[in-house]
């Protein structure tokens, strides 16, 4: 049997929409993976956080903690803003908006923890992005 | 009675192989993704390693022989040598990852970079293989072990629901990241089966001479050893579960890690984690650094044992010292621990089948085990695990790459 022009089309028509269904799957896949890496990032922070409000933990542990939290945040920036095609997606921007703005807030609390300025750090604590415990 | 108290002080010790960075980064991290879910893949592992452990104990008590020394006579130097490089490179990234681990743990304390604290770690670790006997590393820090205790009595001041953790026995399927989840079941079975253990527990038993009707003592260390480090690591994912589950957060470092001793422990709980971490890592360093020493003195036919002076067996102290210092050398580079240890777990489960093949003909050969033979159950085990092994070895690394 041979395939008619028509028939061909379609084929071809149906392998294109099979493909780009499965582009857009991984990509709803990563940027689901982003913005789990980077909420259990905040409630990262405010768990050390509130360890070290309530004085269960030294400041030298809060500081060290917040210190790789910070670092792994920025790891996974990086990650997220060297994919173009995540970042032209408005949920990627939005992510990267508000892992930015966890980045600096994660800074500010180590110069709070540093300072052992716990309302400083009970402020910052509150404008903590992506915290599932505040939404 | 000093049967009885080598019995004793032996299922102590098994804390101090079960429990390292390996057992306790994977049970954390399958406790804090996926609740009690995982508690199955700790039981199964610790089930493969109590068999694992009582053959090579009862290979040992038969034949004199120590694993690699066996296979190296049974299969030759050109066979061995395949399974003998990748085991030492396995070793070196867990003893790597071990150094890591300790280093970390004075840096939740200290607040200094872990890499400042590898080199006085590694310093450590070597005068304490210079300087000390065998049973003295064997049981000194199987007892300190004992500090791993807190994950249980964590688990146990938590409370948590009883039918749901023996749900957590039954295996299920994920209602979430099914990629993630077939990944921690099987660095979980990477974790605890540590190929190290093995020829380890072998040298141990020939070290303190067992004879074969002291076997009992053997097989019941073996078994109430690995029940006992089965537990510990299954205290770490019970109170990674009721801790940071709820929270929603992922086990990606050491100082996260350490939160979930908070509710149980208070004021302590920092403390009582970098302790359990520090002694954990330093237990499995001085028995990795002793296996590799061991293992080549073993394969190239030099003299070893831990309990001559370092002079009688100058190779053997050089074989550890060297593996060391070439640790320390990497570990000092800055390579996260937790990182290196989910990937050598990862690399554990594609060459177990290297290893677990040959032992399998050496448990049924009786010019080594002489009446002592495998029975067919053991047999079973074994191949199953060789099959079991190859196939997850065959799916390890894809999962490394989505779920890892």
């Amino acid at each position: 049997m041979r395939w008619q022009p028509l028939h061909r089309r379609a084929a071809l028509l149906c392998l294109l929409a099979a493909l780009s269904s499965s582009a857009c799957a991984r990509q709803d896949r990563r940027i689901e993976q982003h913005q789990q890496a980077f909420q259990s990032l905040s409630s990262s922070t405010r768990a050390i956080l509130s360890a070290w409000l309530a004085g269960v933990t030294s400041g030298t542990y809060t500081a060290t903690a917040l210190e790789k939290t910070l670092a792994l945040i920025e790891e996974n920036r990086t990650a997220l803003a060297n994919n173009a095609a995540l970042l032209v997606d408005p949920r990627g921007a939005r992510l990267a908006d508000a892992a930015d703005h966890l980045s600096r807030l994660v800074a500010l609390l180590i110069a709070d923890v540093r300072a052992a300025n716990a309302e400083a750090a009970r402020n910052h604590l509150a404008a903590l992005p992506l915290d599932r415990e505040r939404r | 009675m000093s049967a009885l108290l080598d019995l004793l002080l032996g299922i102590v010790t098994g804390i101090g192989g079960f429990v390292e960075v390996g057992s306790i980064s994977t049970s954390a991290q399958a406790g804090a993704e996926f609740g009690f879910q995982l508690l199955w893949a700790v039981a199964v592992a610790a089930a493969m390693l109590a068999l694992l452990t009582e053959m090579s104990g009862r290979l040992a008590v038969m034949s004199k022989r120590t694993i690699a020394a066996a296979v190296r006579e049974r299969f030759g130097i050109h066979f061995q040598a395949v399974p003998l490089c990748a085991e030492l490179v396995l070793d070196l990234l867990l003893l790597t990852a071990e150094l890591g681990g300790a280093a970390i743990a004075v840096k939740l304390l200290t607040g200094i970079g872990f890499q400042w604290w590898v080199l006085p770690t590694g310093l450590l670790l070597w005068t304490t293989l210079w300087f000390s006997r065998f049973s003295i590393v064997e049981y000194g820090i199987g007892l300190l072990g004992l500090v791993t205790l807190s994950f249980v009595l964590a688990a146990w001041r938590l409370g948590p629901d009883t039918g749901d953790v023996a749900r957590g026995f039954i295996p299920s399927l994920p209602s979430h990241d099914g990629v993630r989840y077939a990944f921690l079941a099987i660095s979980i079975v990477g974790a605890t089966v540590s190929p190290y253990l093995l020829n380890f527990y072998s040298s141990g038993t020939i070290e303190e001479d067992v004879t074969p009707d002291e076997r009992w003592v053997n097989t019941a260390t073996a078994y109430g050893g690995d029940v006992f480090g089965s537990v510990v690591s299954m205290g770490v994912l019970v109170t990674a579960a009721m801790v940071m589950q709820p929270l929603q957060i992922k086990i990606d470092s050491y100082e996260q890690a350490a939160l979930m001793f908070v509710p149980a422990f208070g004021r302590w709980a920092v403390g009582l984690f970098a302790a359990s971490l520090a002694i954990g890592c330093v237990g499995a360093a001085l028995e990795i650094s002793l296996n590799m020493g061991y293992m080549l003195s073993q394969i190239f036919g030099w003299s070893w044992s831990a309990n001559k002076p370092r002079v009688e067996n100058a190779r053997f102290s050089c074989a550890f010292s060297f593996v060391l210092i070439a640790a320390s050398a990497l570990a000092v580079l800055g390579f996260d621990p937790l990182r290196l240890t989910m990937i050598s777990v990862a690399l554990t489960v594609v060459v177990m089948p290297l290893m677990v093949l040959p032992f399998l003909v050496l448990m049924n050969d009786t010019q080594f085990v002489k009446d002592q033979r495998n029975t067919v159950v053991g047999n079973a085990v074994l191949a199953a695990l060789t099959v079991l092994g190859a196939l997850m070895a065959l799916v390890v690394i894809p999962l490394e790459i989505l779920g890892g």
